[in-house]
């Protein structure tokens, strides 16, 4: 046998993670889709309107305009993106624990870390790669004169807007390890993104009733784009106008949060997962 | 050198204890079969061997080391589950080819162990266009890719047919032969064990209730069996149970096998014509120390739980 590098076992899991992700059709279905909802959604307009009595707006016009930008191509894209990652974590990594290909995994010369580190570049980081990727081109494409100067306004709304998607990401790991299975983690999955939703709408009554921003507040350590939206076009701007550097707080704790869930799952697939 | 020593290994799936205070130990070179009913604790202590179960007590060292999460390990181990399951829309050449890269060996080895298994007529096909015998085939090849030194498999056989059966069993005599590689073959299937190893662990309850040569053990256990073929066993049984020097005996389609009291076994070479002559059977064979793997098994079990 000849020697060997360590990063050799690493990029064929991960090359074969990838080949199993995204067979046929499912790269081509999804870049188009990403398309689609980049070219069609887009809106170069101010689409923030305020419904408040008092806007009290502190971002500037053109990061605005770049907001809502980023924010009329993200809507649909971030639900397909959304879609190929819970498949990606719910059946691809489900099923090979499930049915015994982590087991084959194992046998190779690479430890339990570099095996999750490549299926989960394979489920989340390639499909982050071609999300931002054609989103960013696209964006660039259609209007370079505002995006490029706001450059820092437009990964910031993609940071707020991804950190969600990837906490019920790594909720979904941490329940695919613990059941060894797909399917409950995908309708967790899925409660918990469309709860969101209703949660966020409950918490903005609450704020607007009870004229305190606390239950949004909490909401944008986990769903940071809630204090994005009061940033760049608030609409309860008479008691919360978000400044820039609380902005990059939530969004940083929303990450911390993340980071913290999927260390969690690292820490059981390579310590206590037992097959 | 022991390949692989277990001391006191335990575990548990909550109240359902699979394996408890278990030794073991392997030396290089050898066939060894784990024999043993379902659910005796066969595959649990192989994976625990593999790394893939940590155990709630005791130890395993494989090739010296702790296999948990042990890379060093795997590149001197094959594996071979009852299962064989591998990213399935892939073609069997160019997945083996990968797992070359993945253990840094010639990529022409892929053909090469493919050949080894009479699967090279399928190197162009999707790996879940397998059949169950083919699959199983595969992941033996899949195993010898980075020619290991032990090949631990678990119910290898299972789901074949008879001759898929010989055919890898074949292989695991050529590789032993040939290439001096050690296996730890986990079965319930006692005549292919008793066809490939030179040593077997019994197990039940999760222990291991005989470890030895296969030589040691038959000694130890089967003293005193005389095997008797004919052409009516069940009748003749009948006949034999009826002489007070006869302590055990079973008989299946093809024969009896006697266990008598010691110094009876000329008594019963007299007796056993006699017998057949009164209910006109034929006796095609009487055999001392002839025991099956199958009576081997039952006499071991039997011996332990008289203790």
């Amino acid at each position: 046998m000849t020697s060997m590098g360590k990063g050799k076992p690493f990029l064929e899991v991960l090359s074969s993670a990838i080949h199993e992700d995204y067979r046929f059709p499912f790269l081509e279905v999804f870049a188009f889709l990403y398309g689609l909802g980049t070219f069609v959604f887009a809106s170069f307009g101010v689409t923030i309107t305020a419904t408040g009595a008092t806007n009290q707006v502190t971002a500037t016009a053109n990061e605005v305009v770049a907001y809502g930008a980023v924010s009329s191509i993200l809507s649909l894209p971030l639900s397909i993106f959304i879609i190929l990652v819970f498949k990606n974590i719910a059946y691809g990594l489900g099923s090979d624990l499930e049915k015994g290909i982590i087991q084959t995994y194992f046998s190779y010369p690479l430890r339990r870390r570099g095996i999750l580190t490549a299926k989960l570049l394979s489920a989340l980081g390639v499909a982050l790669l071609l999300f931002l990727g054609i989103q960013i081109s696209g964006l660039y494409i259609l209007a370079p004169d505002i995006i490029l100067p706001q450059l820092g306004t437009v990964l910031l709304t993609y940071a707020a807007s991804l950190s969600y998607p990837l906490l019920i990401a790594g909720i979904m790991l941490l329940l695919t390890l613990k059941l060894r299975r797909g399917g409950i983690s995908l309708v967790v999955g899925l409660v918990l993104y469309f709860a969101m939703s209703i949660v966020s709408g409950i918490a903005t009554i609450f704020a607007i009733v009870t004229e305190t921003p606390l239950s949004l507040q909490i909401i944008s350590a986990i769903s940071p784009s809630i204090v994005l939206t009061q940033y760049y076009g608030g609409t309860l701007g008479n008691f919360w106008a978000p400044a820039f550097s609380e902005v990059l707080l939530y969004t940083g704790v929303s990450y911390v949060i993340v980071a913290f869930v999927f260390v969690l799952g690292y820490t059981y697939f390579s310590r206590r997962l037992n097959l | 050198m022991s390949l692989i020593v277990a001391e006191d290994l335990a575990k548990s799936y909550g109240r359902v204890v699979a394996v408890d205070s278990l030794n073991l130990k392997l030396d290089e070179g050898s066939v060894t079969g784990l024999m043993g009913p379902n659910g005796a604790g066969k595959t649990t202590t192989i994976k625990m061997i593999l790394g893939l179960l940590k155990p709630d007590k005791g130890w395993v060292k494989v090739f010296g080391q702790d296999p948990w999460d042990n890379t060093a390990i795997r590149s001197m181990i094959g594996v071979v589950y009852e299962k064989a399951f591998f990213p399935s829309h892939q073609k069997t050449l160019d997945y083996l080819q990968r797992v070359c890269r993945i253990f840094g060996v010639s990529e022409s080895r892929a053909m090469e162990v493919l050949e080894l298994v009479n699967l090279q007529e399928a190197s162009d096909r999707d790996i879940r266009a397998l059949s169950a015998g083919m699959l199983q085939k595969f992941a033996i090849a899949h195993a010898l890719v980075h020619s290991p030194k032990l090949i631990v498999a678990d119910e290898m056989t299972a789901n074949l047919d008879p001759q898929a059966r010989s055919e890898l069993l074949d292989v695991v005599l050529k590789l032993h032969r040939d290439e001096k590689v050690a296996f730890l073959l986990s079965s319930h299937i006692l005549p292919e064990l008793s066809r490939v190893c030179d040593s077997v662990a019994i197990i039940n309850r999760g222990k291991v209730w005989a470890f030895g040569k296969l030589s040691e053990l038959y000694e130890k256990y089967a003293v005193g069996i005389i095997r008797v073929t004919t052409d009516n066993p069940y009748a003749l049984e009948a006949e034999i149970r009826k002489l007070n020097y006869v302590k055990e005996l079973e008989s299946d389609i093809r024969g009896i096998s006697v266990r008598v009291a010691e110094g009876k076994e000329d008594k019963l070479y007299e007796d056993i014509p006699k017998l057949a002559k009164k209910i006109k059977a034929k006796i095609l064979g009487i055999e001392t120390g002839s025991a099956s793997m199958q009576e081997l098994y039952r006499l071991a079990i039997s011996a332990k739980e008289r203790k």
